[in-house]
């Protein structure tokens, strides 16, 4: 072999310069063009993934929060309905008792109020009889002893009526 | 010209200067190497106007591919920050290498040539398969990893981590550590080198051999290695990244 390792290598330091000029070349070329703008958009990518896993758990947690609110006014309305219910309930009680009191206290007005007529009634037509009854002795006094009736003695008829009244 | 007989092509352990630019010759692989780099650096500025916050097929892969490498980048630095900060470099270097490694499997590489001087060359040639490219990376790699360190940690305290008068144990690591930071770029430049090279001619070889379907194995197994050393470059600058930027105590 001939000439120096570096000569019989190919090493010339023209050609390696060129290399590292190449190599720095590329090196800001892809820096600029390719890494920056990448690397940029996985940071934020990234974030922004991160970002919404952060809203979906603060989501999560809302949604648990009004879970429990709407749990919370379930149970309230449930109660409030037993209560209404309940009140409901009482106040018919109530008011179903005040008819019915009012129902037999007008029952007995009207009890009364027909007693009354009754008597009234009776009183009428015991007055009716003792007229009729009257009118029939009358009658009957002038049929029995074919009498003027205008000259019957009144004390007789009544002395009858009188009979006859407390015979009814 | 387009090799098309059947003897085998020459394999040359250094590029091959195709062509001159202003008295300087540019190598077969330097050439793929900007071919390379102009690919990459068009599909950069296409792509920038294209960055969608909802992202469509390509920029879901690449995507893909950025937060792996930055969660990786994370677990080694330990934390996003300082990945952030140091994912340029790491990434250039990861992309660029396994790029031009899968760019020497493309076909017409190594099976286009032309004449210079009277020689037949190859148009293209795999980018590292030229010490030139590994050194170049290695050397990148160390410097910036060195510049890196020093900024994170103070000037000062990062050169005491090689020349430390304090006490001789010292000292002798200081000098360990000197010495292998020299190491790193032999080892970096070399590995990519033998790795890249060997698949080159063992692809030339078997494609001589057996020109039909039997090279497809090894074109696979290419692609593996190709994919595998960028990894392994980029993760042992990743490392270094690492060590440099620990604070005293941190690092053991």
């Amino acid at each position: 072999m001939e000439g120096n390792v570096f000569e019989q290598l190919g090493l010339n330091w023209k050609l390696f310069l060129s290399q590292a000029v190449n190599f720095f070349i590329l090196l800001i070329v892809l820096r600029f063009f390719v890494y920056k703008p990448l690397l940029a958009i996985i940071k934020k990518r990234n974030e922004r993934i991160q970002e919404g896993l952060q809203k979906a758990e603060t989501a999560d947690l809302r949604l648990k929060e009004v879970d429990e609110i709407a749990k919370n006014h379930l149970k309230k309305a449930d109660q409030e309905s037993i209560e209404i219910i309940k009140n409901t309930q009482q106040k018919a009680k109530e008011l179903a008792e005040s008819l019915q009191n009012k129902a037999e206290a007008y029952h007995k007005e009207l009890l009364d109020q027909a007693k009354l007529e009754y008597q009234k009634q009776q009183e009428q037509a015991q007055q009716l009889v003792f007229l009729q009854a009257l009118e029939l002795v009358k009658k009957t006094i002038v049929k029995t002893v074919q009498l003027d009736p205008k000259h019957i003695d009144d004390a007789m008829v009544k002395k009858a009526i009188t009979y006859i009244k407390d015979e009814i | 010209m387009i090799y098309d007989d059947y003897d085998m092509e020459e394999i040359s352990l250094k590029a091959q200067e195709i062509f001159y630019i202003g008295g300087m010759g540019i190598t077969n692989s330097l050439f793929l190497t900007l071919l390379v780099s102009l690919v990459l650096m068009t599909t950069a500025v296409i792509s920038y106007k294209r960055v969608k916050l909802s992202p469509g097929f390509f920029q879901s892969g690449v995507e893909m591919g950025f937060e792996w490498l930055l969660d990786l980048m994370s677990g080694m630095l330990g934390g996003v920050k300082k990945a952030e900060q140091y994912f340029p470099l790491v990434a250039t270097i990861f992309i660029f290498i396994m790029i031009s490694n899968l760019s020497g499997i493309l076909p017409g590489v190594g099976s286009f040539v032309i004449e210079n001087g009277g020689n037949e060359v190859s148009l293209l040639r795999a980018p590292a398969a030229d010490l030139n490219f590994t050194v170049a990376f290695a050397l990148i790699s160390v410097i910036f990893t060195n510049i890196i360190g020093m900024m994170a940690v103070g000037a000062l305290p990062h050169i005491s981590k090689f020349i430390n008068f304090s006490n001789p144990i010292k000292f002798f690591i200081g000098i360990l550590e000197l010495v292998s930071e020299f190491a790193k770029i032999l080892s970096l430049s070399f590995r990519l080198f033998g790795n890249v090279f060997a698949g080159e001619v063992l692809l030339t070889i078997v494609a001589f051999l057996a020109p039909y379907v039997i090279p497809l194995p090894f074109m696979g197994l290419e692609i593996f290695v190709g994919m595998i050393q960028a990894f392994v470059f980029a993760m042992l600058t990743l490392v270094s990244i690492a060590l440099h930027t620990a604070l005293h105590g941190e690092e053991h």
